[in-house]
């Protein structure tokens, strides 16, 4: 074996030149490929993590009828031992539950129906970032009775800080719900719709108001990252009752769930426009490193070496010429990605402006997995590969004696 | 004793067209220890003819008998391994691996033959020194002349020990003295180890050191005379 692994690494670097060529457009290759998709991810990651930021976690345990009919009726009451449950699950970061609600809302004169969820302030703040979104007054309490109040309601109400709050509404078995809640702080969430509706109460004063004692509407699960969510997911679902079922994000918002496969798509379908062009690349330097030997072929099958010997010497140079692209691809590329992942580069500003409307941070992400990188050096790997099979069966279609004539 | 037998032997191209018959009835034998050449104009028929005794290329009929194996009945693959324990091959143009030194190229197929590094070694070196390139054993062909190169093929060809060399017109890219210093060392190679040698060639220098010349023309043998080269 090691006479054919000499052979082809000596006859690889017969025409150094052209070698190097093709090394080289396999190793841009590799590194545009890698780039693209590490852009690519890397945006979807910084979309889906904010997108989870804003309101809905990566998973939800609600009541099996929660979503198509989002009711008091259809809450579940708090199981101490199932949380405790799904804490413990690998990568789970933490779960925190959710009351969630409307109500008619005034201040004075104004008034304006108004989305109320009760939160376990600590824990979610650490998801949905409230107290960096607070602008006015104080981010609520564990056990505070006060209401943390959106920038836009609270212009429409003309009500501010230290003002009382009044809610009315219909609470858990359809008993009347009224409060009074002192406006403890104002903030602003990038979301048009958060920000003109939203009122958050600590759980436990949301659940007094709607008089559902002991009743959330969903419990949130974070996880480490978007990757972890399958696993964890499968792990809840083994743990739940049937009257419980658990949501991803991407059940949540299926459009942006479709968007970036769309445009993940869309991407890959550029990218194997860039594999076809290698793939080409690749084959016709082989195809004339073959050509211009054949005489050399015809010769040491004259003298007794069998075609498949040829062509596992053929297989592997054309093994060593993906794979030396492929690994000098993926060496260029990891300090370039490693440069954009510490330094994510700024989007033009009318861009950043938009996105900083949105709340979402205005930089251009970049993924690190190595799976997307190491996905694109096989890919190049396999593409030499198809090469060799065809070429090999080129060969093994070979006659002798013309080949010995050149 | 008989190393080679050819009974009827035909090769015909273009059979559906216009046939063209390249060997055309031809019965051969060659026994151990001949310096044979094999001449005649061009397109005669020579290299079809020792084209087919090596291996190289099926007849359209007849038998081709190396050794008491019917080379006709063997498959591709056995007919590869049939030429690798066999046959030596020296070529017109040297056809020496260009990425392999010259005790490389003569060690390769011996390597083929799975024969042990040390006896590989040894036969290597000794053959390149008995054709004058003990100082050349590294050299890759590109740096050695012609008749290097062709010395080179020489020890290629019976490095694996082989029943018979075949070599197509070995001395028509050499210059005179390159000529006379190979044709040297395949008669001494000849006379010492009893190595069969048959050439195809047009090269009268060639046929004055033969001892057997056959003769072909339009795919049949014209003439087939014995000599001794001392006394011609």
């Amino acid at each position: 074996m090691n006479t054919y692994i000499k052979l082809a690494w000596r006859n690889l670097w017969r025409n150094k030149r052209r070698t190097m060529i093709t090394t080289a457009s396999i190793v841009f290759s590799v590194f545009f490929a890698s780039l693209m998709r590490s852009v690519q991810e890397g945006s979807y990651d910084s979309m889906i993590d904010n997108m989870v930021k804003f309101y809905s976690g990566y998973l939800q345990v609600q009541d099996t009828a929660y979503w198509e009919e989002k009711t008091l009726e259809n809450t579940i009451e708090y199981d101490s031992s199932l949380t405790q449950k799904i804490s413990q699950i690998n990568d789970v970061l933490l779960v925190t539950s959710r009351l969630e609600s409307f109500a008619l809302s005034a201040f004075k004169e104004n008034s304006k129906p108004v989305f109320v969820m009760g939160i376990s302030p600590g824990k979610e703040d650490r998801i949905i970032k409230l107290s960096e979104k607070t602008k006015k007054g104080k981010f609520l309490s564990e056990k505070d009775d006060g209401a943390l109040i959106a920038e836009g309601l609270s212009r429409f109400l003309k009500i501010n800080v230290g003002d009382t709050l009044v809610m009315i509404s219909q609470g858990y078995h359809g008993v009347s719900a009224a409060g009074k809640f002192a406006v403890r702080g104002i903030f602003k969430h990038p979301n048009p719709e958060f920000n003109n509706n939203m009122v958050f109460l600590s759980l436990a004063k949301a659940q007094e108001f709607y008089s559902a004692y002991g009743r959330y509407t969903s419990e949130l699960v974070m996880v480490e990252d978007h990757y972890e969510v399958d696993h964890v997911e499968r792990a809840v679902e083994n743990l739940l009752p049937p009257d419980k079922r658990v949501m991803t994000w991407e059940e949540m918002s299926p459009e942006m769930a479709s968007m970036i496969e769309g445009d993940r798509a869309g991407g890959i379908v550029m990218l194997w426009i860039l594999y076809l062009v290698i793939g080409f690349g690749i084959f016709g330097t082989v195809l004339m490193m073959v050509n211009e030997r054949k005489r050399e072929f015809g010769v040491i099958s004259a003298v007794g070496m069998r075609k498949y010997k040829i062509n596992v010497m053929l297989f592997a140079e054309i093994f060593m010429l993906g794979i030396l692209g492929a690994i000098m691809g993926l060496i260029l590329t990891t300090p370039v990605v490693w440069y954009f992942y510490e330094n994510p580069l700024p989007l033009p500003q009318e861009m950043a402006e938009a996105m900083a409307e949105y709340g979402v941070e205005p930089f251009m992400y970049v993924s690190i997995r190595a799976e997307l990188f190491i996905r694109q050096a096989v890919t190049v790997f396999v593409l030499s590969g198809i090469v060799a099979i065809i070429i090999m069966f080129n060969m093994a279609r070979m006659d002798m004696v013309k080949a010995l004539r050149g | 004793m008989n190393i080679l037998e050819t009974k009827n032997l035909h090769k015909v191209y273009d059979e559906t067209s216009v046939p063209v018959y390249a060997v055309n009835g031809i019965d051969l034998t060659i026994k151990k220890g001949e310096f044979t050449a094999i001449v005649g104009p061009s397109g005669s028929g020579k290299t079809t003819l020792l084209n087919m005794i090596g291996g190289l290329d099926r007849p359209t009929k007849g038998e081709i008998i190396v050794n008491n194996v019917k080379l006709n009945d063997l498959s591709s693959r056995k007919l590869t391994d049939f030429r690798l324990k066999n046959i030596g091959f020296v070529f017109q143009a040297y056809n020496l691996i260009p990425v392999l030194t010259a005790k490389e190229n003569v060690e390769f197929i011996m390597q083929l033959q799975k024969r042990p590094k040390k006896e590989r070694d040894k036969r290597t070196i000794s053959l390149l020194e008995a054709v004058g390139l003990g100082d050349r054993v590294n050299s890759r062909p590109a740096k050695m002349s012609g008749g290097q190169q062709q010395r080179v093929a020489v020890t290629r060809a019976i490095a694996s020990k082989p029943q018979f060399v075949l070599a197509d017109e070995p001395t028509a890219n050499l210059d005179s003295k390159s000529t006379e210093n190979l044709l040297e060392i395949m008669e001494e190679l000849n006379r010492k180890e009893q190595i069969t040698f048959i050439f195809s060639t047009h090269d009268q220098r060639v046929v004055k050191k033969a001892r057997r010349v056959i003769t072909v023309d339009d795919g049949k043998i014209v003439k087939d005379e014995t000599r001794d080269p001392e006394k011609d």
